[in-house]
């Protein structure tokens, strides 16, 4: 017997993403900014924009969606934009890596090796590992986030399954 | 003196002065012995460190130290554009799901035909082209690559050298150096033989189990969570096994046995 669409999209629908996510529960933000949406999809309006580390009450749960409250707004985070517990790191730590809140992962990007480590490659003769590396970051950086958001829209990974 | 609490020790210095000093190219051998110098090393140390000890910018350091010993060890890097794009759009997909999203990943090809899989901290992951070759999908390379993530995440080989450690104790330490060339060489030491703690759990010893395990199942939440199968690492373990690859190639030789791994996922 066919089932109606309705009757299986409510199905999978009320499948949560993440057990961990339950109304009434907690979660955490863990990028340092991160939007909350009008609606359980990546391309909602936004709502107002979260600060790292904040605390969250879970409202409802919705497939790969969480419906969070905070600070008087209520909206909707992609469950792989949430943790379950508080980040380890405090913000200043992340400013100290050249992190402020105005930039994204993307800009964040493009770090070298450390001098110190560039040091230990020359310490222990690992001269062809250290040049090895340094490709790698330098092909690895020249991935813009652009390329992995359409990525995940093609492939239907993350915020876009 | 405690080696690891000189390991921090040595880490923060070189930290502080890698993270402090924008431009600088190595260690200024004469600026250590300065009391200025010092506070600036010391306080510089203590600031960079987060909630867990070892902090961002002392990972960095650390991490960027492990992957030149993976890829020295491992037969340096695949240099295939393609391979490399695949494995990073996978791979970023996955880090922008994990708890540590605003690191820098970086994903690699080992060129190395044994099966093996390593991360190192500061979010540098590497599979072996062993390893690569034998994921028949990107659910199966997902899964693996989340294993390796969820070891960053977890800062499983900071523990390695946080377990016995005393951080003030050994901040502190810098106020105890008469010569400033034997305390940099002391420093340097300490610190080499850090890395060298974690590159034995890497390499010889590996992670005890429960580690492992902990890396399995938190890898496998997170593969599923990003969209990918919930199957993709246990597919690639039950290949392993069933072609009994074991008994002719090293295959994970760092990891629990292949069963029971099976079993838990």
């Amino acid at each position: 017997m066919k089932l109606p669409v309705f009757v299986v999209m409510a199905v999978l629908l009320a499948v949560p993403a993440h057990a961990a996510y339950a109304p009434g529960g907690t979660a955490y933000t863990k990028r340092l900014q991160t939007s909350l949406l009008a609606e359980p999809a990546p391309l909602a309006s936004v709502v107002a924009k979260l600060q790292y580390a904040l605390k969250l009450k879970v409202v409802e749960v919705r497939g790969a969606w969480v419906r969070v409250s905070a600070g008087g707004n209520t909206g909707w985070v992609f469950a792989g934009n949430l943790a379950e517990q508080k980040p380890a790191e405090n913000s200043d730590a992340l400013e100290h890596m050249g992190v402020t809140a105005s930039e994204t992962s993307a800009s964040a990007a493009a770090r070298p090796l450390a001098p110190a480590a560039v040091d230990y490659a020359d310490r222990r003769g690992l001269g062809q590992a250290r040049h090895d590396v340094e490709w790698l970051e330098h092909t690895c950086d020249a991935i813009p986030a652009a390329d992995v958001d359409a990525y995940k829209q093609t492939q239907k990974k993350g915020e876009f399954q | 003196m405690n080696r690891f609490r000189s390991f921090l020790f040595a880490l923060g210095v070189l930290a502080a002065t890698a993270g402090l000093h924008a431009g600088f190219g190595g260690f200024d051998l004469s600026k250590l012995a300065d009391p200025k110098t010092a506070d600036t090393v010391k306080n510089g140390a203590k600031a960079l460190k987060g909630l867990t000890g070892i902090g961002p910018e002392e990972e960095r350091v650390i991490g960027g130290s492990v992957a030149l010993e993976i890829v020295g060890t491992y037969g340096g890097l695949v240099r295939d554009e393609a391979v490399l794009r695949r494995v990073n759009l996978i791979g970023r997909t996955l880090a922008g799901c994990s708890d540590r999203p605003e690191l820098t990943w970086r994903f690699g090809v080992l060129n190395s035909d044994t099966v093996n899989a390593f991360s190192a901290p500061g979010g540098y992951v590497f599979i072996t082209r062993g390893l690569y070759a034998l994921a028949d999908d990107d659910d199966q390379l997902a899964g693996i690559l989340a294993h390796e993530i969820v070891h960053v995440t977890k800062r499983h080989a900071l523990k390695i050298v946080e377990r016995s450690e005393a951080l003030d104790g050994g901040i502190s330490l810098v106020a105890q150096q008469n010569s400033k060339v034997r305390a940099t060489q002391a420093q340097l030491q300490q610190f080499d033989l850090g890395i060298d703690k974690i590159i034995d759990t890497l390499f010889k010893a590996g992670f005890d189990p429960k580690t492992e395990y902990e890396a399995d199942s938190v890898g496998r939440d997170l593969a599923t969570t990003t969209g990918y199968s919930r199957d993709g690492l246990r597919q690639v373990l039950q290949k392993l096994q069933q072609e009994h690859l074991a008994s002719s190639k090293k295959v994970f030789s760092t990891h629990p046995p292949l069963p029971e791994r099976i079993r838990r996922l």
